[in-house]
Formats: structure tokens, sequence, C-alpha cells
């Protein structure tokens, strides 16, 4: 299991710790062993029967999917993945629910005005979209936005912790890789970029937003969410690791900013979160508030438009059973639609495949912004040994 | 903070009661790789102390205060063992508290006492008959 770096880390006792521990290596066993283990049972069984009764290979992942569906590894890698993911929040929960009080004050001393480096503000007026407020996402009960107290940052203890839990490691030593991997492409890409205002959209913990002000020390970098104990946890989490990063509760699909504000909008793992008609919202106002010239960037799964019909079904797994309801709706959209949707120029548009830093090395990350690497790969989006991180924008 | 899933969990086999055993047997695997991580720090420092004598924990017995608290303990191993039945047993819970509240006995008089009943077990009926015909 990952240790958290920083110091809202919980307190575990050594139990705890070997429970976490488990659960890290179950997921790393199912998700690694058993998704190579079903690959392995598609193409020796199940592929050869759909070919044998159709006459030809599935067209797309849903066809994928209904014909591997009544295969026993599939039900078995299935049912472990669920029970796995629903262990990895179950094995954050009693050191959370133990440690809340202390939390609560080490957040307050690190938020205290006058010392903090970045700020937090709140709109308790801000209404949650239902996308949000009405289900749990990837079985996290309580989801983002849960609060049982006031003043409450559990939820985004119980995230922080259990991403830890959750990442075996591919996420990075600070679950930051997507935001280190990314900001540093960009800034070995386009050194001519020097941006002076970055917004990242639904940053939740923010644990993405800070590379970016590491990347970009000049810069003044603004994370915003819908979800108050996520962002409370944020500023705190944000300061233990000496970052000024500023936090305001909004919704991407209704920015408070004025138009042309931001050299950089930046998302991570967010779009897929949303319903169709929210990321048409969010793409417009994103090119609303960038300056002429300014870059949108999101990094996401890749679009199954752009994969073999095997990884479209192997991705759109949550779609199905990890409470991801707008997954695959995202997935089967083109994203170079939807930025010219939003205003931008369609000869503007960019995606990139950029391989995870920590897993990688620096040298091969390097290689990478020199030249670029194929969606199709059965590493991109994937949470497994090799992850290379997908992302798609257009300059302004 | 409430631990339960909104929405419920899926499950895969053609019986969910597979999925559920599976939960507990992975539930079950975790604490028995738990104890082992605890035993080995325990062997470890009691190896660097020079503490621990050849057959003395075989022949240890608990005290009563240890004996409590280990009751406590092992009451929770077993929750959190089927912990995964439990959550129907909230879901049902749930369902039941939002349910109106029954009239008045009062209000009810005069009205034949059997009719809201088989009027529910009717509905029962064609509810588990559309449920048969999806699958």
């Amino acid at each position: 299991m990952l240790e958290l770096k920083h110091e809202l880390k919980l307190a575990k006792n050594r139990d705890e710790k070997a429970r976490m521990n488990f659960v890290s290596g179950l997921r790393a066993h199912v998700l690694n062993d058993m998704a190579t283990g079903m690959r392995a049972v598609w193409d020796a069984d199940v592929e050869p029967a759909f070919r044998r009764a159709r006459g030809r290979g599935p067209k797309d992942g849903p066809e994928v999917h209904k014909a591997i569906k009544p295969n026993e590894y599939f039900k078995f890698y299935s049912s472990l993945r669920v029970t796995a993911q629903d262990m990895v929040w179950q094995s954050v929960f009693p050191p959370l629910e133990r440690n809340r009080p202390a939390l609560k004050d080490k957040a307050a001393k690190l938020g205290r005005a006058g010392k903090a480096r970045g700020s937090l503000t709140l709109d308790p007026a801000l209404e949650v979209p239902r996308s949000v407020s009405a289900i749990d996402v990837h079985l996290m009960a309580g989801n983002y936005d849960g609060e049982y107290e006031e003043g409450d940052l559990a939820a985004g203890a119980l995230y922080d912790n259990g991403l830890a839990v959750f990442s075996f490691g591919l996420m990075g030593q600070n679950l930051d890789d997507i935001g280190q991997s990314i900001a540093g492409f960009i800034k070995l890409k386009y050194p001519d970029l020097k941006p002076r205002r970055i917004l990242d959209l639904g940053c939740t913990i923010g644990h993405n937003t800070g590379s970016w002000k590491d990347h970009f020390p000049e810069a003044e970098v603004t994370g915003i969410d819908v979800a108050a104990p996520c962002l409370r946890y944020a500023h705190a989490r944000a300061e233990a690791q000496g970052r000024a990063v500023h936090f305001k509760q909004m919704d991407a699909q209704s920015l408070g900013f004025p138009d042309a504000s931001f050299d950089v909008v930046f998302s991570s793992m967010f779009l897929h979160e949303v319903p169709r008609k929210g990321i048409e919202k969010i793409m417009a106002e994103a090119y609303r508030v960038l300056k002429p010239g300014g870059l949108m960037l999101h990094m996401e799964l890749p679009p199954n438009s752009q994969l073999s019909p095997y990884d479209a079904f192997y991705l759109d797994w949550d779609g199905a059973y990890n409470n991801e309801p707008f997954y695959k709706p995202f997935r089967d959209c083109k994203p170079e639609e939807l930025c010219w949707r939003a205003g931008f120029d369609p000869k503007k548009y960019l995606q990139f495949v950029i391989p995870s830093i920590g897993w990688y090395g620096e040298q091969v990350w390097r290689e990478a912004a020199t030249r670029p690497i194929g969606v199709d790969n059965d590493k991109t989006g994937r949470l497994t040994d090799g992850i290379l991180w997908y992302c798609f924008g257009a300059f302004k | 903070m409430r631990r339960t899933i909104r929405g419920g969990r899926p499950y895969f086999f053609a019986d969910p009661a597979i999925d559920k055993i599976l939960n507990m047997v992975v539930v079950l695997a975790s604490e028995v790789w738990t104890l082992r991580e605890r035993l080995a720090a325990m062997e470890a420092l009691q190896v660097r102390q020079g503490s621990l004598g050849a057959g003395d924990i075989d022949a240890y017995d608990f005290g009563p205060e240890d004996e409590a608290r280990l009751a406590g303990e092992r009451k929770e191993f077993i929750d959190g063992l089927f912990r995964v039945l439990q959550e129907q047993v909230e879901e049902a819970k749930a369902r039941v508290a939002r349910q109106p509240k029954p009239e008045a006995k009062a209000g009810l008089k005069g009205k034949p006492k059997s009719r809201p009943k088989a009027k529910a077990k009717a509905k029962a009926k064609a509810k588990a008959k559309t449920r048969a015909r999806r699958r």
C-alpha cells in the first residue's frame, strides 16, 4: 500500500495497514493478472465462438461485453473487482472515523488566515448537480459531497486515502502522476506558452492541481469543484505540501470568472463523470474563460472510436459496474467534435498519449514530448503496469 | 459515516449468493493476511528483544480483561465478514422507513381488512411476472 506523504495522512494501526496492503495487492492481482487472464480467455474461447456464430469478429465494445458476459472467468474477474473496489473504501472508514476530530484540527491549523499560501472560497448557495449529489461514484459511499457535520472534510480524506489503496502505486507517490506527467509534458512541448493563470476543473482534492504550480511556479493556479468537503481537504492538503493553490466552490458548467481570464484550462478524469449536456456547457465555458492563444486540455479515458472493440469493452467495464453512468456516453463522444462544437478551431485540435512519468521514468517521458504515441494501445487509460495517460484539447 | 453504496452493487453469477460468498471469502482472506502481518511483526519484535521462549504461546491463557477485549474484537471481525448481507437488511429497513406510516386504526373502521393485503399480493405477483419476462 502507498503511504500518503503529507501531514493529513491518517494514523493507522498495524491491522489497518495490513488490510490496506491486502486490498492494494488484490487490486493489482485483478487489474494486472486477471485482466491478462480475461484477455487470454477472450482470445482462446469467446472470440472464436463469436466468429463461428456470426462469421465475423465483434464490431464494438458492447458486442464484446455481450459475448463475454456469460463466461465464468469474466464473472469472477468482475465480482472480485467489485469486491476489491468496495474493500478500498471499507479499509479507510475505521481509521478515518477515529481520526476525524484530529484531522479537522490539523486542517484548520494549516488553513489559518495569514499563514496559508493559497485560499479556500466556498459558496454555500451553490446547487450540487445531480450527477454528484444522487450517486455514489466508484462505489464510494457518501460520494465526494457527503457531509456529516459543519465544516466536514471526511469525504476528501476518504478519497485521498482510498486512492492510495486503489492505485497500488500507479498514480504516483503523491497520487499526482497524471498532473506531473501532463503539466511537465506541456512545459516541454510548448516552451513559449508561459501561462500566468491556470484553472483546474472538477479538481476534487487537488491532487493533480498542485503539479501545475510545481511546473509553472510563476502562475496563479486555481482549482474548482462542486463538493465542499473535497475542497476543504484540498486546501489543507495543498498547504501541507507547501503549494500556493486557490480552491473555489464552483460548477464548471457555469464559471464565475470573466471572459479571457486564463491561459490554461485543465481537467483530469472529470468529464466522464458529467452527463453529455453538461460536458458541452463545460467546453463552452472553457472556451469563454480562455485567453486567445490559451490552451484547453482534458486528461481523460481514451474515446471508444480510437480503440479496438476489446479495449473499448475493457474500459467501459466501469460504466456498467462501478456506478459510472456517464462513463460510456462520454467515451462514445468524439473529443474533436466536442472541441469544435464549443467554438474551437478544428485545425487547433490536439491529442496526446503521455507515458506515466512514475512508471516509465523521465527519459521515456521526455522522448514522448518529441514524438507522439498512438492511442490504440492496451496500456492507454488502463490502470495497469505501463499506463499511458490520454489527453485532448485545443488552443483558442 | 454511511458505508453502504447507494444504488446497490452489481452481481455477475446466475445466483447473487455466489457473488456474496465470494465477497466473504475475500474479506476473510484479508483478515487472514492481516493476522499474518501482525504475527510477523510480533515475532520480529520478540526475537529482537529476546523475550519469547519456545512453547510460551501454547502454554498461555488470556486473563479476563483480555478475554473481554478479544470478545469485542471478535464480534467486529464477524460483523465485517458478513457486512455484505447486512447491506440487504439496511436497504430493506430504508425501504420500510420511506413507506408512509399506516393510517390510524380508527380511520380504517368499516373497510374489509383483507383488501389492502390482497391488492399488495396481486401487485407483487404482477411485478414478479415482469421480472421473469425480463430475464
